[in-house]
């Protein structure tokens, strides 16, 4: 009496027997009747005159949502921010993205009509129901059928319905007193909302760090410790321990032809294989006024800009020694050198050097013109 | 309780004879391919409908499903169709000169052509034609006979026999429908291939079965001959004919996209006939009439079990089932899909023919196979 | 009623779902007493083997991940080898829980009641089972989070054209559906678990799990109506999931992988994969949990028809195959299927011929539906068939393919091996933990069949 009462339940030991009650004690009109049952009880929803599930038109919002959501976002990506040809296919390939779109529609569809049907329609979970801190709880789900008279906003005639029920076949009566908490409301939802939202921030600032740290630890650290020959490194792979090695004996630079000419002799046998045209020439002239003329004069005549402060004395070729020379001899003192002079073998290439020596034939002539060459 | 039939049976009869005339019209003045491209289809159409509706009967023998038994008679009586589609399927190999390239000895110069001489040939192709029709229809007599027969003789060893010989016709089933798919179809571009076209074919032939078998309940549950047969019957028919809208649309989908995939040359020139040009506003139609409109119209648990919803959704699964064969066929007669006097005469013809003989089915035996043991569990069958 | 059922010859008569008088709190305290008492010395024993098993593939799968992939036999140019191997054994051993819970659900065939929570729960266990070899196979395993499209600094998205993103989709979307699935199924019986415990924590325990389900018809309404559902979203999957696996080959021209019947033949395998697990599983289970009144030889007699009819089919799709290779004039795809039968692994085209289409038909024969040892023989035979079958798709196929310079023979190495057995100790070792911890038979559903659970209504029991 001191305590509102939510309802009176009675027991029933057979499923029959609680559909034959049904009509009985909602006759009655003492208040909402609602069954509470091991199993599902076929035909009790209209027993009870309850009201017809939304959840099947809510599911098929989602899965359509879910496809729209798929279509959508794989066109975004694939085609619009991010559009790479990929199987010469076309970047709005959408047979590609029916399979995502299926996929996508289930779980929408899935977890509407199991979180809806939990959270939204049963409002569940929920821990304070008067039934379950009955007795009646235990044989409910266990084997045995309870109908309900709840008191709907007003008070309850407890006599009343125990008087229905009892007439109605129930064999254990038992009144609840009301519950103390109320269905999660939703304000407290968003209050659980808000706290996994800040579960999430935390942990997402966590994962921050560390991943941070996750790449140096081994073994994911392995693909930067790798056993290659790194550029200035010490390595393990020499014995003495060097990365910068020598080349092994023997090695030649590219484009290097051997020179097994011994003596002036046998190099006046070679014949200047370069024609006499006039793009050998500029190159010889070239050549000479890199390489030749700063010791042997821009005539070739031994008149130097340099050698004043060397202080040594380069031939000059204007004499008539060197115009007897043959084109094989003067090429043997570029490649082997000649008392001061270095040889010049590494520092032509091998058209060079007899480019060189056309020009300087050239010279020669021109320094040794003769009226004939005039006409 | 009867009532005179909504539409008589001589509407259907001057359709048949109108279409008749049309169809030998069309044999003597449009090109022979279109001709028999248009036969060929009918018959694939007549065909699918009556083994689809054995295959129903033969699958509620092997499960043993007690739902199906009140409504099986409708299957049993549509699949007389088999005995109207032996007679269009030999006159349907007079077709394989005209639209078989590899009946000519031009075609076997190419080597992909050649290399399947040993199976694509006119007397094995016969021989198995012949094979499958006598198949069917020991299998039409098998179940269809024995159950009008055990209406009279309640003799329980008809349901024994019959659940003996379900997983035979099953094997059966398989492979003579994978060999319609294989020789009728596909070999009409003999350098093609696709090992899931039996499965296709499947999908469409068991829709129309159910459908077909859908619209014979619905027939005569508006006569009043089907009292017994509740909402909760027809929600398993509906949800059947659901379940394999989505399996057709997943196969066909399945083959068109890995082909689409590999894109190669052997394989998607038959696509590109099929899915380019004026035959893209088939394949869209086809789309929309065979997944899209069904799958909507029968997604709603309350729309699986209305009669209404399901008669007209049944009739649109038949055409889709039509449309399919027709996008399958026709593109290897012409760059456009040809629709004009020809087409609407097989139309009137061919479904004049069916529903007569359909209709005249309907005088097999009781409408609910009254001999079957196991009849009143099917009755007390709730969904 | 009872005397048309003498007159009904056997073969017609319906079957005996639930042998001897079960009454409802009987089969709460038959089922639900084994989440509450110690388990036997059997278990514990068989818990050890499979969880050192486990710890054995754990290790082997750390050792891989420190040395990298070169540990396992994977070559060129069979890049894909075991690994994939496991994830499309696992993920097709998933389906037949799916089918049992989902499918036959949808069917109304009411013998799927006392199966389906295990079946559901094998589910779980194979799809994560499944799962683990594509986060493991991946040279660098810790960036597997890179297969999930979410916007990053690396400025690119996933390849939405690749099927192997539409498996992360489909696995993932797979295990969460079948999760949900077996969770909601559970709700229910945790309630009565509440209801029946003494122990304080555990009632803590099920009072939270079973979220406060008090079983109140407005619930049950809403519940059934998820519960149908989510049948038929799952239904879905089961064709979609192991479709998308399929892909993974299909879509490729790898001679013998570009067939267009993969997805159908995959789903059909996996289906019968899963229910030869399914069987073998159940017969311990009935045996030793002394179910036999719930798991009864019917049961155990139409699973294994369905792996029979299952057989039939793969033996169709091996034909279509065969057949289809030969018909597309194709060099490549001649030579491969002739490797499958001949060559290097020949042995293994036939092996798996004779395992999965072959033994089954055994099962024509009533002594090998209803008998242990015939039933263990053929589920076990399908189950290493059904391996095998994935190893020569993908293991013959790659080895030879177009250019012979590249062609080369695969070898497993020991920590291939080890870690596919290590599989089965996690698989194992799962199904053993729920066997101890949950209600192995979904009570609530059973006791929707037993005799006299629904209220007649215009004449007759709920079929």
């Amino acid at each position: 009496m001191t305590d509102r009462v939510f309802a009176v339940v009675g027991l029933f030991s057979s499923a029959q027997a609680l559909m034959d009650a049904i009509p009985k004690v909602r006759a009655r009109k003492l208040g909402t009747v609602e069954a509470y049952t091991p199993y599902p009880i076929h035909g009790i929803e209209d027993a009870l005159g309850l009201r017809r599930s939304p959840l099947g038109g809510m599911v098929m919002v989602a899965g359509v949502l879910g496809a729209a959501t798929a279509l959508f976002f794989q066109w975004w990506m694939s085609a619009v921010d991010y559009p790479i040809v990929v199987g010469g296919k076309a970047l709005f390939s959408w047979q590609a993205f029916v399979p995502i779109m299926f996929e996508l529609t289930v779980l929408f569809a899935t977890f509407t009509a199991g979180l809806g049907m939990l959270l939204l329609l049963n409002r569940l979970p929920f821990f304070s129901h008067p039934v379950l801190a009955s007795k009646a709880i235990a044989g409910i789900t266990r084997d045995k059928f309870a109908l309900a008279i709840e008191a709907d906003g007003g008070a309850l005639d407890v006599d009343a319905a125990s008087a229905a029920l009892r007439a109605a076949g129930a064999a254990d009566l038992e009144v609840l007193p009301v519950a103390v908490a109320q269905p999660p409301a939703l304000n407290e939802l968003s209050r659980s909302v808000m706290g996994i939202a800040i579960s999430c921030l935390v942990a997402g600032y966590v994962m921050y760090w560390l991943i941070k740290l996750f790449p140096v630890l081994p073994p994911m650290v392995h693909m930067q410790e790798q056993p290659r020959l790194d550029v200035y490194k010490a390595s393990e792979l020499f014995k003495d321990g060097h990365g910068m090695q020598l080349p092994v004996a023997g090695t030649v630079a590219r484009g290097y032809l051997p020179y097994l000419i011994e003596s002036p002799e046998q190099a006046a046998a070679l014949v200047n294989p370069l024609p006499r045209t006039s793009e050998v020439l500029q190159k010889g002239r070239t050549v000479w006024n890199n390489r030749c003329g700063v010791c042997h004069g821009a005539l070739g005549n031994g008149v130097p800009t340099l050698t004043a402060a060397y202080g040594a004395k380069p031939a000059n070729l204007q004499a008539q020694t060197f115009r007897e020379y043959p084109d094989g001899k003067i090429y043997h003192v570029i490649m082997v050198g000649k008392n001061a002079m270095p040889s010049y073998a590494a520092d032509l290439t091998d058209d060079e050097r007899w480019a060189v020596v056309h020009y300087l034939r050239v010279l020669q002539r021109a320094q040794n013109a003769k009226d004939e060459d005039l006409k | 309780m009867s009532r005179s039939p909504l539409v008589s049976a001589n509407v259907f009869a001057g359709m048949a004879a109108l279409g008749a005339v049309g169809v030998v019209a069309s044999y003597l003045a449009v090109p022979p391919e279109r001709f028999w491209a248009n036969w060929l289809v009918w018959f694939l159409f007549v065909l699918t409908i009556g083994v689809g509706c054995l295959f129903i009967v033969a699958l509620g023998h092997l499960v043993a499903a007690r739902w199906s038994i009140p409504i099986r008679r409708a299957p049993e009586r549509v699949s007389g169709l088999v005995l109207l589609a032996l007679p269009m399927g030999l006159i349907a190999l007079l077709s394989l000169p005209v639209l078989y390239p590899w009946t000519r000895p031009e075609a076997l110069l190419k080597p992909a052509i050649a290399g399947k001489a040993p199976w694509l040939n006119v007397p094995f192709f016969s021989i198995r034609v012949l094979i499958c029709f006598a198949l069917w229809l020991f299998a039409y007599n098998l179940f269809t006979r024995g159950s009008v027969r055990q209406d009279q003789t309640k003799d329980p060893a008809f349901s024994v026999r019959a659940r003996g010989f379900a997983p035979a016709f099953m094997i059966i089933f398989a492979f003579s429908i994978t060999l319609v798919a294989f020789d009728w179809i596909s070999s009409l571009e003999p350098e093609w291939y696709s090992d899931i076209f039996g499965v296709y074919l499947f999908a469409g032939t068991f829709l129309s079965g159910l459908a077909s078998s859908a619209l014979a309940v619905l027939y005569l549950k508006d006569r009043g001959r089907l009292p017994d047969v509740r909402n909760d019957h027809l929600y398993s028919l509906g949800g059947f004919m659901f379940a394999f809208t989505v399996f057709w649309s997943y196969i066909g989908f399945a083959q068109y996209m890995l082909m689409w995939y590999g894109n190669m040359p052997e394989e998607i020139f038959w696509y590109k006939q099929r899915i380019e040009g004026p035959w893209l506003n088939v394949i869209l139609l086809l789309a929309a009439i065979h997944f899209f409109v069904p799958f909507f119209a029968l997604v709603p648990k309350d729309r699986k079990n209305d009669p209404r919803n399901l008669r007209w959704v049944a009739m649109l699964m038949l055409t889709a089932h039509f449309l399919d064969l027709y996008w399958l066929v026709l593109p290897v007669v012409g760059a456009s899909p040809p629709l004009s006097w020809p087409e609407l005469s097989f139309a009137l013809c061919f479904v004049g023919l069916a529903v007569l003989w359909v209709r005249r089915s309907m005088a097999m035996g009781a409408d609910m196979p009254i001999g079957d043991p196991l009849l009143h569990e099917g009755l007390e069958f709730r969904a | 009623m009872a005397s048309e059922a003498v007159s009904l010859p056997a073969a017609l008569r319906a079957p005996v779902l639930v042998e001897g008088p079960v009454t409802l709190g009987g089969l709460d305290d038959q089922v639900l007493q084994y989440p509450a008492r110690k388990p036997p010395l059997a278990w514990y024993i068989a818990f050890a083997i499979t969880a050192s098993i486990l710890t054995l593939g754990v290790s082997l799968i750390g050792y891989t991940f420190y040395m990298g992939i070169g540990v396992w036999g994977n070559n060129r140019p069979v890049f894909w080898a075991f690994d994939i191997i496991n994830f499309v054994f696992w993920v097709g051993i998933g389906h037949a829980g799916t089918l049992i819970s989902a499918i036959l659900f949808l069917f109304r065939a009411r013998w799927r009641n006392a199966i389906a929570r295990f079946a559901e729960a094998m589910t779980i266990f194979a799809v994560m089972c499944a799962g683990l070899f594509p986060l493991i196979h991946v040279g660098r395993p810790w960036l597997a989070f890179w297969l999930f499209p979410y916007p990053n600094q690396r400025a690119l998205w996933t390849n939405f054209r690749s099927p192997l993103l539409w498996d992360v989709f489909a696995v993932s979307t797979y295990f969460s559906v079948s999760l949900m699935f077996w969770y909601l199924g559970l709700v229910p019986d945790l309630a009565s678990l509440r209801d029946r415990t003494t122990s304080k924590v555990r009632r803590f325990l099920y009072t939270v799990l079973s979220l406060g389900w008090r079983g109140s018809a407005t619930h049950w309404q809403h519940y059934e109506k998820a519960y149908l559902l989510l049948a038929g979203l799952a239904t879905g999957l089961v064709l979609s999931v192991h479709s998308v696996v399929s892909f993974d080959f299909a879509v490729s021209l790898v001679p013998g992988w570009h067939m267009t019947i993969f997805p159908p033949y995959f789903v059909t395998g996996a289906i019968f994969a899963g229910f030869a697990m399914v069987v073998i599983v159940l017969v311990v289970v009935r045996e030793t949990m002394d179910l036999k009144n719930l798991i009864t030889t019917y049961h155990l007699d139409v699973m294994n028809k369905v792996i029979l009819a299952m057989a039939c089919l793969m033996g169709y799709a091996y034909v279509m195959e065969g057949f289809t290779a030969w018909y597309s004039m194709d060099e490549y795809l001649h030579h491969i299927f002739i490797q499958y039968i001949s060559g290097t692994y020949g042995w293994s085209g036939w092996l798996t011929i004779s395992c999965n289409v072959l033994i089954p038909q055994l099962l024509w024969f009533r002594w090998f539906r209803q008998r242990y040892l015939g039933m263990i023989f053929v589920s076990i035979a399908v189950t290493v068939g059904m391996w095998f079958e994935r190893f020569v798709i993908i293991v013959v196929s790659l080895h030879q393919d177009y250019l012979p310079s590249s062609w080369h023979i695969y070898k497993p190495t020991l920590v291939d091996f080890g870690i596919l057995l290590g599989s089965f100790g996690l698989f194992f070792t799962l199904v053993l933990l729920f066997a101890r911890v949950l209600p192995v038979i979904a009570t609530t559903e059973v006791k929707t069949i037993l005799p006299g659970a629904q209220p007649a209504h215009g004449g007759g029991h709920h079929d």
